[in-house]
């Protein structure tokens, strides 16, 4: 249980929208190869995939080899062998179906007028192949076809299987209310036991019927007989009333609401079971393999008083080791692992400071394992305004003969901003270097500012030049 | 970097001692009689103060505010008067800010001049100032000066 919890406390969004997205797409494949054959050789493939992990962990080698080999080849097999059915689901489906559009079976098929069409074929000796479909797709069963689409009526049965349309010549598969393909082609059964008044359109519905859970209704033109085809059984109908209800049976329970029921129960099973094979591929990959790594993060040193900052700091990154899945390891970003430290209560001058692991912020899923260093020694100061002294520097040859008997700065004083401990041993701000050089009379010079540390602040309008005013005398006998 | 310091207790000492070290030269001037009135009521006063290359006369010699290192040594003269008593008083001597030398000097009543010397070496180059204090650390005036090459 504390396993559970400490796995769903670790969840990060990213985590919940992966296995989400995941188990949507699987959900959205059920949906759209629901009822064709991909999807039982697909759970079969998965079923091999779990055999085959198991015999791994059992340490079944030949075994694992072998599911390993019959996995990739299945794969293989499920393009070329269903290559039908794959493309029928992709050309057929709209956006809607793709996306979120979730098919109905059979809903309100008008038994009605199948029964009327197939008795009104049956006056006319017109011969008939209707194919109705159940849960089973047909695609990989089935061949050619003319894709028709119209509304079911028993005119429209009359008329695609009257002699002289063109797509009299096979089957015509009506789902819902729909005829939906014409002239469509059947796997004929090569059952030796079959009547012999059987004719190909007998035979053609019986071999549907032997690899399909379909229905099919055939009205011989010989005879005028229907028969219903289902469940590998055939049922010579000599009753309209007989028909209605076989057909009623079979689909009727589609349309009504526990048909519906039954289908949207099946759909959540399906759902749950995409979800929890998503959640259960995502646990193998994050709880699987555990890494250790090492981090190098920078400290954020936090709720700094007013006017105070920091000078320097013993550390400014901390060295973590921590551990969890590869791919959550992989998956940390720059700003998910943090060092925040609260330095509220440190004073001028040195402060030490204990770094705890509730200073260290992770990723959930990722373990701290250890860290370094656990103290560092911070040096806060506050910033204060000094008034400092504004002196010259001057540098190079005065030509001989002459002396600078006094030089005055303006402004003489200029105030400064910055740390009381820097401040503290400073009285003077001196200018630049002014040289020597090609000074020869009592004149006035422009120069700039030359802050002794980096973090002091002029705080002179801007201002960062000063005017020296010299006076220059001839060195005489004293 | 800088030079020692040494005391001389009048002029003859301190023309007859070669300028390798520092020298703290008193200079007594006193007028007694004239400053034993009303000595109670005055403060130690800085009269005069300069930077200067030698002293001769009791006088200093070509006062500036920039020094050639070819100096070799550079004096920081004081005159007070009046000096209500006998006192001391400091010389501090501040390379950037940094103190590099700290001299005490003794002044006798009535009024008394007193210096102290920097022997330069090339290191010295730079802004300088001495910081002239009473024997209660209070400023009484600050001299800057530079060495230049």
């Amino acid at each position: 249980m504390d396993a559970f919890l400490n796995i769903i406390s670790g969840l990060r969004w990213q985590d919940t929208l992966d296995i989400l997205f995941n188990s949507y797409v699987l959900f959205r494949l059920y949906v759209l190869f629901r009822g064709t054959n991909v999807i039982r050789v697909l759970l079969v493939i998965c079923l091999l995939w779990v055999i085959q992990k198991i015999a791994l962990g059992m340490g079944l080698i030949i075994t694992s080899w072998a599911m390993q080999g019959i996995i990739t080849v299945a794969a293989l097999v499920i393009i070329i062998v269903f290559r039908n059915e794959i493309s029928g689901v992709l050309q057929t489906k709209n956006l809607k179906s793709f996306l979120w559009g979730i098919p109905r079976y059979q809903l309100q098929t008008p038994v009605s007028i199948i029964v009327d069409g197939a008795y009104e074929l049956t006056r006319k000796k017109l011969g008939a192949l209707i194919v109705l479909p159940m849960k089973q797709g047909l695609k990989s069963s089935v061949q050619g076809g003319i894709p028709w689409q119209g509304t079911l009526s028993r005119e429209m049965l009359v008329s695609i299987f009257w002699h002289d349309n063109p797509v009299h010549d096979g089957a015509a598969i009506i789902q819902g209310d729909r005829i939906t393909d014409v002239s469509v082609l059947l796997p004929l059964s090569k059952r030796q036991d079959l009547p012999s008044y059987f004719g190909t359109r007998h035979r053609a519905a019986m071999g549907l019927v032997e690899q399909t859970d379909a229905m099919v209704l055939v009205v011989s033109e010989e005879t005028g007989r229907i028969s219903l085809f289902m469940e590998n059984r055939v049922y010579d109908i000599n009753d309209s009333h007989v028909l209605t209800e076989l057909l009623d049976d079979q689909l009727s329970d589609k349309s009504t609401p526990r048909g519906i029921r039954h289908q949207t129960v099946e759909l959540a099973v399906a759902a749950m079971i995409c979800l929890f094979s998503v959640t259960g591929l995502w646990l193998s990959f994050s709880r699987g393999v555990e890494t250790l790594a090492t981090r190098e993060v920078p400290i954020e040193f936090m709720n700094l008083e007013q006017k105070m900052e920091i000078i320097r700091s013993s550390s400014n990154t901390v060295k973590l080791v921590i551990s969890g899945a590869s791919p959550l390891i992989q998956a940390i970003g720059q700003d998910q692992v943090k060092v925040k430290l609260d330095i509220s209560k440190a004073i001028p001058g040195p402060n030490a400071m204990g770094i705890q692991r509730e200073n260290i912020l992770l990723p959930p899923g990722i373990q701290l394992k250890q860290f370094e260093p656990s103290e560092v020694e911070v040096t806060v100061d506050a910033t204060v305004l000094k008034q400092l002294t504004v002196q010259p520097t001057w540098t190079g040859h005065l030509k001989q003969g002459l002396t600078i008997v006094s030089a005055k700065a303006i402004p003489e004083t200029v105030m400064v901003k910055g740390g009381s401990m820097d401040l503290a041993e400073i009285t003077t701000l001196f200018t630049e270097p002014i040289s020597l050089d090609h000074i020869t009379q009592s004149g006035r010079i422009s120069t700039g500012f030359a802050l002794a540390k980096s973090n002091l602040k002029l705080q002179n309008h801007g201002k960062n030049s000063v005017t020296i005013h010299y006076e220059i005398k001839q060195r005489s006998t004293p | 970097m800088l030079a020692k310091i040494r005391c001389c207790i009048n002029m003859a000492c301190m023309k007859s001692h070669p300028i390798k070290h520092f020298v703290l030269l008193p200079i007594c001037m006193a007028v007694l009689l004239t400053a034993h009135a009303g000595a109670q009521e005055e403060t130690l006063t800085l009269a005069y103060g300069t930077m200067c290359e030698s002293i001769e006369n009791f006088h200093p010699v070509f006062p500036a505010v920039v020094f050639p290192l070819s100096k070799e040594e550079i004096i920081c003269f004081t005159t007070f008067d009046p000096v209500p008593e006998r006192t001391h008083i400091f010389h501090n001597w501040y390379k950037r800010d940094r103190l590099v030398s700290r001299a005490k000097l003794t002044l006798q009543p009535p009024k008394w001049s007193s210096f102290s010397s920097m022997q330069l070496r090339n290191a010295d180059k730079g802004p300088w100032r001495v910081d002239i204090t009473d024997i209660n650390d209070n400023i009484l005036q600050t001299l800057r000066f530079s060495i230049s090459d």
